[in-house]
């Protein structure tokens, strides 16, 4: 059920064709790739002009490091998608002062709109992402949204309960509680 | 208490720890027993593993298509200047071989013909003697049969800025810098073709180096008689949407009778 072999395959041709530094490989790359993300980039920082930013970067050391990939031993689509949330934190952190609070509800409803897990590009996606996909949606909606962005962001419970104005003792009780779960789930997995 | 022995708490640290949230003295202390112990160190991967799968789980949104543009003229930028350091490198490399005679001979040849292009630049500021320079540049044109159409681009003040020389055999445009002028570094200079009656058509986004070289077909060039280049965000802007910023220098091109 994980990405298709040939999904696979193709990005790690594409990377392994940049690394040699043949440019006509990143557009198809870009094409196969750049909503994935580019959501993943919106979703950290927020902006769009930002997460445009933080993409154009992370495809430039895409470019730079494809040589680097296959040491990594990740699935394409994970190695390229850690550069992306590295470039999006980085830009995060530098305009960090400036940076907006809003409401669980209001983050909420930037994503996942209701309990129903979001459907799941299950062509794209590596095998331990299919996982983790299937457990967190077995965590409460606010659980659920609160793993994400403490990860995502890179937040601690101050700023978690800062940012998304809620006691601080909730914060770690949802948090604990719905990394317990997703460690039950996932070992499952194992 | 000794990590080892309570693989739950082992465990649950370990997923914390990927996720971002054990901070402080707390993570410290969880990398320190990593970097001690195997069995801590692969509980910590596996969860990093696992926890980056969520970047994977965000919704999907398609970019804007000028950020293709900018990777794009920014990966060419690339190419030209790796291109550039290898030559560079050959010719050093093979000093005293016949290659190397040929590549000084070009050099030589580009210099004087550069040369005769910057008393051209300085001249054209003088009004009524421009046709004379042209021809002159024509006869020195015929000379370099590789090169078929040149442009002098000035600043406001008539002052020659960037000189401009087209090879049609190898679709390459050549730029070399000629006056101090330094964008800042999160600017980029782009080149314009400016056919007539028709909107802007960009010829690509300059690097750094005083010479730079980008890839141009002859239709471009043909159509235009005119080049501009305009101050752009890093990276250069989408040719569809035009010059952004302001325009510094621009030029008539100028095509020999060959």
């Amino acid at each position: 059920m994980s990405a298709t072999p040939t999904f696979d395959a193709e990005l790690i041709d594409l990377l392994d064709r940049l690394g040699r530094r043949d440019e006509t490989a990143l557009k198809p790359l870009y094409e196969q790739t750049s909503s994935k993300l580019y959501g993943l980039a919106l979703r950290v920082l927020g902006q769009r002009d930002r997460a445009e930013d933080a993409l154009q970067e992370a495809y430039l050391q895409i470019w730079h490091q494809a040589a680097n990939y296959r040491t990594s031993l990740s699935p394409p689509l994970a190695w390229m998608a850690l550069i992306v949330r590295s470039r999006a934190l980085d830009l995060l952190r530098r305009h960090r002062d400036e940076r907006h609070t809003d409401t669980l509800d209001d983050a909420l409803s930037d994503t996942l709109p209701s309990d129903t897990p979001s459907p799941l590009d299950s062509h794209s996606a590596s095998e331990q992402a299919q996982a983790l996909h299937q457990c967190i949606h077995r965590l409460e909606a606010r659980q659920r949204e609160l793993v994400s962005l403490a990860y995502l962001r890179d937040l601690s419970h101050s700023e978690l309960a800062t940012q998304l104005r809620l006691p601080l003792g909730t914060v770690k009780t949802w948090l604990r509680r719905g990394l317990d779960q997703l460690r039950t789930c996932m070992t499952r997995f194992a | 208490m000794n990590l080892l022995y309570h693989p739950e708490l082992r465990d649950r640290l370990a997923a914390a720890y990927a996720l971002g949230t054990l901070r402080g003295p707390a993570r410290r202390r969880f990398e320190t027993l990593a970097r001690q112990h195997p069995e801590v160190r692969a509980a910590a991967l596996v969860w990093q593993s696992r926890i980056a799968g969520l970047n994977e789980l965000q919704p999907n949104q398609a970019p804007a298509p000028a950020v293709w543009t900018r990777i794009d003229n920014l990966i060419r930028a690339d190419l030209e200047r790796h291109a550039m350091a290898q030559t560079h490198q050959a010719a050093q490399a093979d000093a005293g071989g016949w290659w190397n005679r040929l590549a000084l001979w070009r050099l030589a040849g580009a210099g004087s013909f550069a040369l005769a292009l910057l008393a051209v630049g300085a001249v054209v500021m003088q009004r009524g003697q421009l046709g004379g320079q042209i021809a002159a540049l024509e006869q020195q044109l015929q000379a370099s049969p590789r090169i078929s159409y040149v442009a002098v681009l000035n600043d406001a003040q008539a002052n020659a800025s960037m000189l401009v020389t087209f090879d049609p055999r190898n679709a390459r445009l050549t730029l070399q810098r000629v006056g101090d002028y330094r964008e800042a570094s999160d600017r980029s200079l782009q080149l314009w073709a400016l056919p007539p009656s028709q909107p802007p058509q960009s010829l690509g986004v300059l690097g750094e180096g005083p010479l730079l070289r980008l890839t141009a077909g002859e239709d471009e060039l043909r159509g235009s008689p005119l080049l501009a280049i305009s101050l752009e965000p890093q990276g250069g802007v989408p040719s569809e949407r035009g010059p952004t910023g302001p325009v510094l220098f621009k030029g008539a091109v100028i095509r020999p009778q060959l």
